[in-house]
């Protein structure tokens, strides 16, 4: 018996022999001449400027701030805003994974060979790339408490009041650490029929009385979960889902196509977002500054 | 008769034209001269070792520079480009803790366009990485993962995955603070995995921290194991392409 999805992925387009050209010269030309302006490109560049060279490694000395390859700050600017496990490796496990499953859902074979290919493809490339990286940098600005400073410059530069600081209460919104630290989690606790409950919402016993388990398992921290790891992963799971209903609402997306459209163009404009800011906005101490204010110190 | 008449008078050109293409040495090594009728050109295509790859015929769409803008061919372009200065590189680089920032150091002075041989590879490695994103961003716009092309893409994935991991093993061989450092943060990630991530981080370092061992596991890594594997994937990469009828096209 022959599987739906084994007999539908054999159509192919019907061989127009008329429409061909030769492969020498026409392509090999083509292939040639871009070679031919890499290498040229490359020799030049590599005559203008250096490969870089620090001093000698030395184990104890420190530079701040330490990066790693450009190509991984996007980990690394991951790193900053939750659990180290969830940063460095689940996440990009994951992305990794469903980018390659991407053909295994979207199965259509309507839309090859074409760019962009459907009707709103366009719209949905532009918003799912501008909203990412929009939202991503609002995000970062909001972790890296750029909203507290601003606020206060201009209240203090408005001469509103001139000793205007960031109001205590508002401290849990200060960034995603606030959330543990500027909620009064010690008074949370609560009593339902003379049982206290969340006594302590820092270490909420999981494990059950008697019964041996993983020591971790057996604490909760529930504050400091809540900000590094169920807040980040929400907000990566939800995001998606709230871009993927609003351009439904819109009336843009009609097939898995548009969908996979939208979230790819959205995960290029994070992975971008990302990665420039953490080469290039990232100073001592991980600090967000622009890139002029940036000195590597070596302690 | 016309066998009788003269014949004409060979211009200077074709002299040297005769000199250089239709000598004894060089028609041992290119059997025909160029391939000016279509037949011979399919045959130059099909014949020759390097030019195989392709099929002989494609649809006029494909060779269109805005279709595929040449991103795979140049990222392979690249790194055969990183072969050979890589290959050049080694001839002056020993992999140990002692000698290799000093290696470089001599390369970068005493050695005749060795700097320039260094920026090469460098800076072929930061295209190479662009490159090969790039082309997975135009193989997805246009829609050419769809079925049959399924795993291809997946394929695809994997040596954008090799790709990184080549790039940042040869980050560490200059063994200055950039290297040393950058390697740091980056291993110390893939040691806060929640299962075996302190095992894979001993696994890559060959230890707890930067050390020896990890020159020398990195190095190895970066001028035999992942080439290789590498080279695997591009093989079967490119076979499929050629099998599923080249580049992908509307039904």
């Amino acid at each position: 018996m022959v599987s739906r999805a084994a007999a539908a992925i054999r159509t192919r387009p019907r061989r127009e022999r008329e429409a061909e050209v030769l492969v020498w010269p026409d392509l090999v030309f083509i292939e040639f001449i871009s070679a031919l302006i890499f290498s040229i490109a490359l020799l030049v560049l590599s005559a203008m400027v250096n490969a870089p060279l620090l001093n000698r490694a030395d184990p104890d000395t420190t530079p701040n701030p330490s990066k790693a390859p450009w190509y991984f700050l996007n980990l690394q600017e991951l790193l900053l805003h939750m659990e180290p496990a969830w940063a460095g490796v689940i996440v990009p496990t994951i992305a990794l994974v469903l980018l390659a499953a991407i053909p295994y859902w979207d199965r259509d074979q309507d839309g090859q060979g074409v760019w962009f290919g459907t009707k709103f493809a366009g719209r949905l490339t532009v918003f799912g790339f501008t909203a990412a990286t929009m939202v991503t940098s609002l995000l970062i600005i909001w972790d890296g408490s750029l909203h507290v400073i601003w606020t206060e410059n201009i209240i203090r530069g408005l001469g509103l009041n001139s000793d205007f600081s960031w109001p205590g209460g508002l401290d849990w919104f200060r960034n995603l650490r606030g959330f543990d630290t500027g909620i009064p989690w010690e008074s949370l606790g609560f009593s339902i029929g003379g049982f206290t409950m969340f006594e302590d919402w820092r270490a909420i016993p999981l494990g059950i009385p008697g019964t041996t388990t993983d020591p971790w398992l057996l604490n909760l921290n529930f504050p400091s979960f809540l900000s590094q790891q169920l807040i980040p992963v929400a907000t990566m799971v939800g995001l998606p889902i709230v871009f993927v209903l609003f351009c439904k609402a819109l009336g843009w997306i009609h097939t898995r196509r548009d969908i996979a459209l939208l979230i790819f163009s959205a995960f290029i404009g994070v992975y971008l977002t990302t990665t420039i800011v953490g080469t290039a906005f990232r100073g001592q101490g991980q600090d967000l500054k622009p890139p002029w204010d940036i000195v590597v110190l070596e302690e | 008769m016309s066998n009788l008449e003269r014949a004409p008078r060979k211009s200077f050109n074709d002299l040297i034209y005769d000199l250089i293409f239709k000598n004894y040495v060089w028609q041992s090594i290119f059997r025909t001269g160029y391939p000016n009728t279509p037949r011979n050109q399919m045959l130059a295509v099909a014949t020759n070792v390097f030019l195989h790859l392709h099929p002989t015929r494609i649809h006029r769409t494909h060779v269109k520079i805005t279709h595929t803008y040449c991103l795979g061919g140049l990222s392979f372009f690249m790194f055969l480009g990183l072969t050979v200065t890589g290959v050049l590189l080694m001839f002056y680089y020993v992999p140990s803790v002692e000698r290799a920032y000093q290696d470089i150091q001599a390369l970068e002075s005493n050695v005749r366009f060795g700097q320039l041989l260094r920026n090469m590879h460098r800076w072929m490695a930061h295209a190479m990485i662009i490159l090969v994103l790039l082309h997975m961003m135009r193989v997805f716009y246009t829609g050419a993962y769809k079925p049959p092309r399924e795993f291809n893409w997946v394929v695809g994935v994997v040596l954008f995955i090799l790709t990184l991991l080549l790039s940042f093993t040869g980050y560490l061989l200059p063994w200055d603070q950039l290297a040393f450092w950058a390697i740091t943060v980056g291993t110390t990630m893939v040691g806060s995995a929640p299962v075996l991530g302190d095992e894979s981080k001993f696994l890559l370092l060959g230890g707890f921290s930067v050390g020896p061992n990890a020159l020398i596991r990195f190095y190895t890594l970066h001028v035999i194991g992942l080439p290789l594997v590498i080279s695997i994937f591009m093989a079967v990469h490119f076979w499929r392409v050629r099998r599923d009828g080249g580049l992908a096209r509307p039904l």
